[in-house]
């Protein structure tokens, strides 16, 4: 008996000889008052976080027939932070997506942290379709071919235009005119989309609105399940799952978890 | 942690193996004890605590009212019920007691016969614990944010303070000068930090939202700016361009081993840098929320894997998970504004002190022995209450260990198999 216990306790210790120590400190789910979130891949196990197919989620979210289908389809970088806890591997994964040159980060302009993300073929796609039958068609053609590819950056300034890429500056007044970049400052260019300042703007009015909801009510704070069944007003132009990812993920609400789901409260 | 020991006894593990379980269990169930209780001195706001290296018996407080009291943590009753008590005060009855707040105390990093003090009232004085009065004053020009003395210094005796003035100054225990000026900010310095690796190596956070990293040893100017960005202008706007933060940097925090320094800014972030080549590591922490005006004082642990950070955050603590970026826990119990937190490194207790004027100590909750079945009914919780987000994955509820015992079986029979082959 004396000899069985040792044997089991050898046992175990040799299959953990190759754990690391904080494993056995992992973080389990907590059991109480959990709903599936929306998207959400780690559904009781540590499941691995795929970045790519919650960006695809969440741009269903997106009302394409808003913008008469003018528009890409974006997603706000925090709103990931919304579904996935770990900001770091979001991060990561993130980064990684666009350096394989599939995703495009855009500064949005409102905030310094907000961030859009675009598919790049969506974007490609929705420009040229744009510039259709515009002079400055040839222009931009040429620096979503040239530029797009081989340049990561949120932003270009005038000697990288000028002698990285060879544009003129006559080519840099038509990027600009045709929305593709918009004025930094002197002689630099954010990278952005076209006809992007409806979009800006309904986000803000939306996210607005929908923070006013949630501090109309009592205690400041609303279940999120209900808050999803609610009638918006016509200042809420999107689905109003698209600015709940964007207010959790901005952290302008706190998510509470309760036995009845999740409580959004607001931050003061 | 019956695995750990075991393996420990038998020569399996390294020993700081189980000392580093044991210690990242304790940091997990931190809590605030009924029985742990700090004296009660200070009438305005705990703007800074300090726990001595030697012995970690004595922990020296600043306030906002100028009082400096050193309190004795060690609970020789042998009672569980404890309050530390002051050992001995700088109050405002004494002759040379601060005029406005005291910002940061600090021990002699080598013996308990000394400590240093700085506050709003332009000065820093370098106190004599025995007779509490001060052996050396220094003058600056402006209030004083922060001092720093590095604790493993062998080659110099430098402390470095900063001030609202843009510079740093340099003041030599054993000479008495401040002459030594480190000039490369724009705006007042919040935070200075030596590096616990180099004894010449620090780190100055400041209001122009610039990090900078010195060798004091070099005449020309600072080493290298810590930059959010790494280098990649495209990111932020131009203003933002070579800063640490979008706002005032008001904390700064070695991790114990130097080669990671924590920073926290008024744009509600906390980044984590590489001290050597000053790169952003991109961990990312979520909002971290910061209002301070002044210096920030956080901590870091020491001696668990993963190593946790502890940061005041509005009314309560926070502690975040320091190469993930994952939030722990939230540790609640102050009353209005946490100032300042430091870590009792040996035994995984901390004190966190701010302006509700109460010290704080939050102490690892204490394993119960378990009940056997059968002789009493079930007393729900006699096991210890780790934070209910982290469970242990070596202890298994009962029902599953009919599924533990099989396995068991099988793997004792291969290595039987194995081990009666010729």
């Amino acid at each position: 008996m004396q000899m069985k216990n040792d044997l089991r306790s050898f046992i175990s210790v040799m299959n953990r000889k190759r754990a690391l120590i904080s494993d056995t400190f992992k973080l389990t789910k907590r059991r109480a008052g959990n709903e599936t979130q929306f998207g959400a891949v780690n559904n009781g196990e540590e499941g691995l976080l795929d970045v790519k197919t919650t960006l695809q989620d969440i741009m269903t979210l997106f009302p394409r027939k808003l913008f008469n289908d003018s528009l890409p389809q974006i997603v706000l970088k925090h709103q990931l932070y919304s579904i996935h806890k770990d900001r770091t591997q979001v991060d990561r994964q993130l980064s990684d997506l666009i350096d394989q040159g599939e995703v495009l980060m855009f500064q949005l302009g409102f905030d310094a942290e907000a961030f859009g993300l675009v598919f790049a073929e969506d974007y490609k796609a929705k420009v040229l379709a744009g510039e259709e039958g515009r002079v400055t068609k040839g222009t931009v053609e040429k620096f979503l071919e040239k530029v797009l590819p081989s340049c990561n950056d949120l932003s270009f300034n005038k000697d990288k235009m000028l002698n990285e890429f060879l544009f003129k500056d006559s080519e840099i007044t038509q990027l600009v005119k045709s929305g593709v970049l918009t004025v930094r400052d002197a002689g630099s260019w954010w990278l952005s989309i076209p006809n992007s300042g409806k979009f800006t703007k309904y986000l803000i009015q939306g996210r607005k609105a929908v923070l006013g909801l949630i501090k109309k009510s009592k205690y400041n704070e609303v279940l999120k399940a209900q808050l999803e069944e609610r009638r918006t007003n016509s200042q809420v132009k999107f689905q109003i799952k698209y600015h709940i990812h964007d207010i959790i993920g901005a952290e302008l609400v706190e998510c509470i978890p309760t036995t009845s789901g999740i409580l959004l409260r607001c931050v003061d | 942690m019956l695995g750990f020991l075991t393996a420990r006894q038998a020569g399996l593990d390294d020993p700081l193996r189980l000392r580093r379980a044991e210690s990242t269990r304790r940091v997990l169930s931190l809590e605030l004890n009924h029985d742990r209780d700090v004296d009660r001195i200070h009438s305005n706001g705990v703007n800074t605590l300090d726990i001595e290296v030697i012995e970690g018996r004595y922990m020296l407080s600043g306030g906002a009212d100028g009082v400096i009291v050193v309190y004795d943590l060690e609970n020789n009753t042998k009672k569980p019920q404890y309050t530390c008590k002051a050992v001995c005060t700088v109050g405002r009855s004494s002759r040379y007691v601060h005029r406005f707040s005291v910002e940061t105390v600090q021990w002699y990093p080598h013996d308990t016969g000394m400590f240093v003090s700085s506050s709003f009232d332009k000065t820093m004085k370098v106190w004599d614990t025995e007779t509490l009065k001060p052996a050396e004053v220094f003058q600056f020009e402006g209030n004083v944010y922060c001092h720093h003395m590095s604790p493993i210094a062998r080659k110099h005796s430098l402390i470095a303070v900063g001030t609202k003035d843009q510079k740093v100054q340099l003041c030599d225990l054993k000479s008495g000068s401040h002459i030594h000026i480190l000039q490369g900010h724009r705006g007042e310095v919040l935070s200075v930090r030596w590096s616990p690796r180099y004894e010449h190596i620090l780190a100055t956070a400041s209001t122009d939202s610039r990090v900078l990293m010195w060798d004091v040893r070099r005449a020309s100017g600072s080493l290298f700016s810590l930059d959010q960005h790494n280098g990649d202008k495209s990111k932020a706007s131009s203003q933002a361009v070579n800063t640490a933060h979008n706002g005032r940097v008001n904390g700064l925090c070695f991790t114990e081993d130097g080669l990671y320094l924590l920073s926290t800014g008024t744009d509600d972030r906390m980044r984590l840098w590489n001290s050597a080549n000053g790169e952003n590591t991109l961990v990312n922490y979520g909002k971290v929320c910061n209002e301070s005006r002044k210096g920030l004082k956080f901590t870091v642990s020491r001696g668990c894997i993963p190593e946790f950070v502890f940061v005041p955050c509005g009314s309560s603590v926070a502690v975040y998970a320091l190469h993930t970026g994952e939030l722990v826990t939230m540790l609640r119990g102050h009353y209005n504004n946490v100032d300042c937190c430091v870590l009792h490194h040996d035994y995984q207790e901390l004190y966190s002190g701010g302006k509700d004027c109460n010290i704080l100590a939050w102490v690892p909750v204490l394993r119960l022995p378990d009940i056997e079945e059968g002789t009493v009914a079930k007393k729900g919780g006699s096991q210890a209450t780790v934070n209910p987000a982290f469970q242990d994955a070596w202890s298994t509820a009962p029902h599953e260990g009919g599924r533990g015992l099989t396995y068991c079986f099988w793997i004792l029979l291969t290595i039987l198999e194995v081990v009666t082959r010729p």
